[in-house]
């Protein structure tokens, strides 16, 4: 068992780092395209609503699995050039996709919890809408949506797993991989898997929890 | 007209209804399969999330370190693995010999997941009851027993059933990955069509309508149980 191991780990940590990857490039690409729908959805111009209102409800009514493949085998078949992705920005983007409807809820509900005094008074004092936002309600919103990210981040992490079924080589990858070089040994293999994503999320949750407490709760259902 | 028919062609090329027709029986099968996976995936995790509720707001350490481990772990590994764990790496235990078919295997995995994220959103229910209500529930002399079973349990699914409806929307997604390990269900009709077809569209993009339409069913469930109880809001 030791050697299965010893010589399993070096493949597993390769599919680590690309796991590692992929979440970091969706979380940033993920979140700019999710605070860009919070924004709008702020805003209440009524069609720009019902319009992201649509995106929102249709990525979360249906299972990731259904966008991954939408992603990259349906989009080909529109015959449009670009829209022939490979499997690595197929899966950046199906994720980054699913990420942005969390990440809107929070940035919304985030806005919404600064007290409406807040920009009565900077509205008082002549400044505009836009620089009410930046200087304001951005700042203070900025704080409550700290802790929610955490737990989004590591619902990316465990997303990542999913695209292991496109081909691309991430960390359940390698240990289907590994478990073809050793079929006898599947408990091991898998259950150091598990515990890597363990360490990888089980942190991110602790550090969400910690900041909770300093920065407080969002109800991100209104 | 000539433009109506060479839309309609294309529409043919894009996603042709008469393959969809055709494998109906197929996505019948696979929509009922989601259904009845989720509802007794359901049903185990609403059981095993009430007890790790209870053990996790128990003053006993180990009762509330085992809940807690249970659920972090599940928290902090996604359903994937969770679900090759159990399917593939379970049966290598001596003590269980015996392998369990894949239908066992998903729904296992399905009611441990949803189980962990059931007993966070129970236990916040349980503590959303009043302190007065179990210190006069003592005051009549109930036991421990008799305050949860008839005090404490009743109001705290009251306040929490929104949010149960939505996480059981979330285990109605989930339950997609059981295909991964042979399980026919919604996702694998569509599988089945591409395999047979060669033609994505038609699988995936009727697997997603039917999806939605589960999905807005749910919500729609949801919000009228909170309109009836009044209280918590419904989880997205």
């Amino acid at each position: 068992m030791i050697d299965v191991i010893w010589s399993t780990l070096p493949f597993l940590f390769e599919g680590l780092w690309m796991t590692f990857q992929i979440s970091i490039v969706t979380i940033f690409f993920g979140s700019i395209l999710g605070a860009a729908i919070g924004l709008l959805r702020t805003m209440n111009v009524t069609p720009v609503n019902l319009i992201l209102g649509a995106y929102i409800h249709t990525l979360r009514g249906t299972p990731f699995l259904i966008h991954l493949y939408v992603v990259y085998f349906i989009l080909p078949t529109t015959g449009i050039s670009w829209l022939q992705l490979e499997a690595f920005p197929a899966a950046i983007i199906a994720l980054s996709m699913y990420t942005s409807t969390y990440v809107a809820e929070i940035v919304r509900a985030a806005i919404q919890a600064v007290p409406r005094g807040q920009v009565e008074g900077a509205r008082s004092v002549g400044m505009t809408a836009l620089q009410t936002m930046w200087y304001v309600v951005l700042p203070q919103a900025a704080k409550l949506m700290i802790p929610p990210m955490g737990g989004i981040y590591v619902i990316i992490i465990k997303g990542t797993s999913i695209v292991s079924v496109i081909g691309i080589a991430e960390l359940v990858r390698a240990g289907e991989h590994a478990t073809q070089r050793h079929p006898r040994e599947l408990m091991v293999i898998y259950g150091m898997v598990a515990l890597m994503y363990f360490a990888y999320c089980y942190p991110v949750l602790r550090l969400a929890r910690w900041a909770e407490g300093k920065f407080g709760t969002l109800d991100t259902n209104g | 007209m000539d433009w109506l028919l060479g839309f309609y062609d294309w529409f043919l090329g894009f996603y042709n209804y008469r393959i969809v027709i055709q494998y109906l029986p197929e996505f019948g099968r696979g929509l009922w399969a989601t259904i009845w996976i989720s509802a007794i995936s359901m049903a185990l995790a609403l059981s095993l999330g009430t007890v790790v509720a209870i053990m996790r707001i128990s003053a006993n350490p180990i009762s509330w370190r085992i809940a807690a481990g249970y659920v972090q772990a599940i928290r902090s590994t996604p359903l994937l693995v969770q679900i090759y764990v159990i399917y593939f790496a379970l049966p290598a235990l001596p003590l269980l010999g015996r392998r369990l078919d894949e239908l066992e295997g998903g729904i296992l995995a399905l009611g441990l997941n949803a189980g962990a994220f059931m007993s966070e959103i129970i236990r916040a229910g349980i503590q959303s009851v009043e302190k007065g209500q179990v210190e006069g529930a003592m005051s009549v002399g109930m036991t421990y027993l008799q305050r949860m079973r008839y005090v404490v349990l009743p109001q705290a699914f009251a306040r929490v059933i929104p949010p149960l409806l939505g996480q059981t929307a979330v285990l109605i997604k989930d339950s997609s990955l059981v295909s991964f390990i042979g399980v026919f269900e919604l996702f694998g009709a569509g599988l089945f069509v591409y395999s047979e077809r060669l033609k994505p569209n038609e699988g995936y993009l009727t697997v997603a309508a039917l999806y939605l339409l589960i999905y807005f069913f749910m919500m729609y469930l949801a919000n009228s149980a909170q309109r009836r109880l009044g209280g918590g809001r419904a989880a997205q």
